[in-house]
């Protein structure tokens, strides 16, 4: 299986750690990833999909050409990235309007789309094409006896015809799978499916109202669970439920909320003996409890 | 508010050129779950469509709101009449973009400039500690990063503002 690895944007500038894992927990589970050269902006919602249909979906074409002309398909880790590569595909292939427009905005950079590439989430092809069983195999650090939640991407979920790879959107067992197949029990909670708020203006246009949108999902995880750690597929998920976490302390002057967040190749990357001074360097909240854990099975 | 003179019926063939809009019946599906609708003001889908549909030009033009929506797109999974409440919202920025420089998001500038909203993979001390490669990034070739421009600025509303992109 060979894919090219669509990073988008805050994985490599802020988390490299997390590109380190995915590439080296998909190496080991036999899928190559190669690089996607002179890749642009997805491009993120609140940018050329607000301004006009020519720029946002030019810039899609891009990104889709250079998959295409690689022959291989495209893996995103990022939520948004995943969903605007995807909605920018459905638009320029099922509107044949839409795809010569795009492909005489790509004619003079040598560039085309035919529709050749698909745009897959890293969660969608470990749960549907290597699967959990596979995985528990490559475990060699099990996380059992811990305890995690998980965060579904909303972004592979909705709307489901166009993102979707769960039998039900409603109630999707992707995630929770995959990390049972680590070793750990995965607890639910009230508030499982609630997004965690942190893409787009929300945070930014209204931050005391989206604080408190997360601060109840974190009071349901912190009352209804026994959560060691949260595990993400989304880069936006991960950076927002850090963070979140250290403002609400800081408002109230006290550590309540630290429970550690993290990508879930990190974890299979954990799980699989790799070095977490590489896979699972860069933390806002301490992972030591976890890596410690980790630390103790290998002894 | 006087419908009759404010009123521009039009509006939404402006807005939602595909017509899913005329499908919505109020019905308020589209603000559970919807994360900016807990914001102050808050994001109310529902009241977006009846202003483009009524024809509220002004009040439209004025609305900050579609600006919070944080992309879950869970308003499209769940909406009964396929009115496409996400991409309602994405329309009504375009039409506010369009119309309006004030509105150009400034991330479309920072992408023309480099490919991307943030500096990709200068962080190379870094990479090379985690293991990692240097990233084949469009900011270090110049020429598919100009080839990318030129592309851009033959859309509408790069060109209306290019000298946003000096």
């Amino acid at each position: 299986m060979e894919f090219c690895l669509f990073l988008g944007c805050n994985t490599p500038a802020v988390r490299p750690d997390v590109e380190r894992a995915i590439r080296a927990s998909m190496e080991e589970l036999g899928v190559d990833l190669i690089d996607t050269d002179n890749y642009v902006c997805c491009p993120a919602f609140g940018s050329f999909p607000s301004t006009d249909e020519d720029s946002w979906l030019a810039t899609s074409g891009w990104n889709l050409s250079i998959a295409e002309q690689k022959g291989r398909d495209i893996l995103v880790q990022c939520g948004s990235c995943y969903s605007s590569l995807r909605m920018g595909r459905e638009h320029i292939m099922h509107d044949k309007e839409k795809q010569q427009r795009v492909n005489e905005l790509l004619e003079p950079t040598g560039r085309s789309v035919q529709g050749g590439s698909k745009i897959r989430h890293v969660s969608e092809v470990l749960y549907r094409e290597i699967t959990p069983e596979k995985i528990a195999e490559k475990v060699t650090h099990s996380l059992e006896g811990l305890h995690g939640i998980v965060q579904y991407p909303c972004h592979t979920l909705y709307p489901s015809e166009v993102v979707g790879f769960e039998d039900s959107p409603r109630d999707p067992k992707g995630m929770r799978e995959l990390v049972e197949a680590l070793g750990a029990t995965v607890d639910s909670y009230s508030l499982e499916k609630q997004c965690c708020g942190g893409a787009g203006g929300f945070m930014k246009s209204t931050p005391e109202q989206a604080i408190q949108f997360a601060k109840n999902k974190f009071d349901a995880i912190l009352e209804e669970t026994q959560a060691d750690f949260i595990a993400v597929s989304c880069i936006t998920c991960l950076m927002h439920m850090e963070n979140v976490q250290n403002t609400i302390n800081k408002q109230i002057g006290e550590e309540k909320y630290k429970i550690p967040v993290f990508d879930y190749n990190q974890l299979l990357a954990l799980c699989m003996g790799k070095d977490p001074k590489e896979v699972s360097a860069i933390a806002n909240v301490p992972r030591d409890a976890i890596h410690a854990h980790l630390a103790k099975v290998a002894a | 508010m006087d419908l009759q003179t404010e009123a521009i019926k039009d509006l939404w063939k402006d807005v939602d050129k595909v017509g899913d809009l005329l499908n919505c019946f109020n019905c308020s599906t589209c603000l559970s779950g919807c994360p900016a609708s807990y914001g102050d003001p808050p994001l109310l889908v529902r009241n977006l469509a009846r202003k483009v549909l009524y024809g509220l030009e002004e009040e439209l033009f004025e609305e900050d709101t579609p600006w919070a929506c944080v992309s879950c797109s869970r308003c499209e999974e769940m909406c009964p009449m396929d009115v496409k409440p996400f991409e309602l919202i994405l329309h009504i920025r375009m039409w506010q973009s369009t119309n309006d420089e004030t509105r150009v998001p400034p991330s479309i500038t920072e992408i023309y400039r480099r490919g991307y909203t943030q500096a990709v993979a200068t962080n190379e001390e870094l990479r090379e500690q985690l293991g990692l490669k240097p990233l084949p990034t469009i900011t270090k070739d110049e020429e598919q990063l100009k080839m990318f421009q030129e592309m851009l600025m033959k859309t509408p509303v790069v060109e209306a503002n290019s000298y946003m992109f000096g």
